[in-house]
């Protein structure tokens, strides 16, 4: 079997397919017929470079460019919310065609929001701590993809959620519903390009062992050393803080039971999602 | 000059070689080889992955060669030079401190 051949079959075998495998071997073939007796060492140990080098750097480029477009979709749903003043509109308090539609809207651009939020800034985080390792392990890139993949997911529920309220609202002006609807696609357009990165992250994953990390190898300099290593205290206490949070908003927004609900709610919703998402995403110490 | 020795640094050669114009991966190991006097003798099998992956990073550009030979050819972007700008101020410093304490 030649090299090229074996070299095809060891890509395909690192998972490595398509148009890029045939580009790798195309460039090595290259260099052999330039060099018949050059030392590109063993096929098998190339393909897996290969993919430790590419799966490192596309997870952690995908991760920064979802991050990048949610924070683009992020800054578009505050400035539509925060026109509903300059347009007059008490959100959610609205008289809608279907109430139920814009219950759903509201209630998909707070959910997504959040998770959209939370995913994409752990994605980031973890790319930025390991900003400079040339080659990081196949869990932890899958780790990476992960977030980013819920992260894009969740901003675009978000932004259907966004689009659902604006066109819903139909006694708000005229000018706030476009607003609303042109930004939830403009934000949608900035997700679906980060999708791109992603994709390309997803033909690719390294093959080096090694742990995946979890919250407190992502930020454990901010978790006092009695927390570390106890996900779930850490994940109740910061439910516990949001609680605390939106009541106290309520009570100074004149309507603490208001404030009281949306605590509760918002603080069951973080449990839930940490519940439902925490072991999927990385952040309790299981195997991916 | 042993492999142990380059590691660390393959990026920044490469990214060296590639300042002045764009070459093909064989070309691109062969200036290396050149430009170091014959000390730099890579494992061959490094610097396909790591031209990929600068690639993937955004610091070089490629595409297909149009003559009668199909050839994959980099080029730096502009966050290239950037980067290889950086590295040379790095090198330089590192040098510098090396030189004093080791002579």
């Amino acid at each position: 079997m030649s090299y090229r051949d074996e070299l095809g079959r060891e890509l395909a075998r690192a998972g490595i397919g398509g148009r890029l495998r045939r580009r790798i071997v195309a460039e090595i073939s290259d260099h052999l017929s330039c060099d018949p007796n050059a030392d590109l060492g063993p096929a098998q140990d190339l393909a897996r470079r290969f993919a430790d080098e590419l799966g490192t750097v596309r997870a952690r480029r995908a991760a920064y460019a979802g991050f990048a477009a949610l924070a683009v979709a992020g800054s578009l749903v505050v400035a539509v919310f925060a026109a509903t003043g300059q347009a007059q509109i008490a959100l959610p308090k609205v008289h809608a065609p279907s109430q139920l539609l814009f219950d759903l809207g509201m209630a998909l651009t707070a959910l997504g929001g959040q998770i959209a939020m939370a995913a994409g800034v752990l994605a980031a985080l973890r790319a930025l701590r390991r900003r400079d390792a040339q080659v990081v392990a196949r869990d932890e890139a899958i780790v990476m993809r992960r977030r980013t993949a819920v992260a894009l997911l969740a901003g675009l529920v978000c932004m259907s959620g966004v689009a659902l309220i604006a066109s819903e609202a139909n006694h708000a002006v005229g000018w706030w519903r476009t607003f609303g609807l042109a930004s939830s696609a403009a934000g949608a357009c900035a997700i679906v390009a980060a999708l791109i990165p992603l994709s390309s992250a997803l033909e690719v994953l390294p093959i080096a062992g090694g742990p995946r990390g979890d919250m407190f190898d992502d930020f454990g300099w901010l978790t006092p050393p009695p927390l570390r290593g106890r996900p779930w205290i850490v994940a109740l206490l910061l439910s516990g803080g949001i609680v605390v949070i939106l009541a106290a908003a309520g009570i100074v927004q004149g309507d603490p039971y208001d404030g009281a609900l949306r605590g509760v709610l918002d603080g069951l919703a973080c449990v839930a999602g940490f519940a439902l998402l925490g072991s999927y995403l990385g952040l309790r110490p299981t195997r991916a | 000059m042993r492999a142990e020795t380059l590691k660390g640094h393959l990026d920044g050669l490469i990214l060296a070689v590639l300042e002045t114009e764009p070459a093909h991966g064989y070309a691109i190991i062969e200036r290396l080889k050149q430009r170091s006097g014959g000390a730099l003798a890579l494992p061959e099998g490094t610097v396909y992955p790591a031209l990929h992956r600068l690639e993937a990073a955004g610091l070089l550009s490629s595409s297909w060669s149009d003559g009668s030979r199909r050839r994959r050819v980099y080029r730096l972007t502009r966050s290239g030079r950037r980067e290889l700008a950086g590295r040379r101020g790095e090198w330089k410093a590192f040098a510098n401190v090396m030189e004093a304490v080791l002579a």
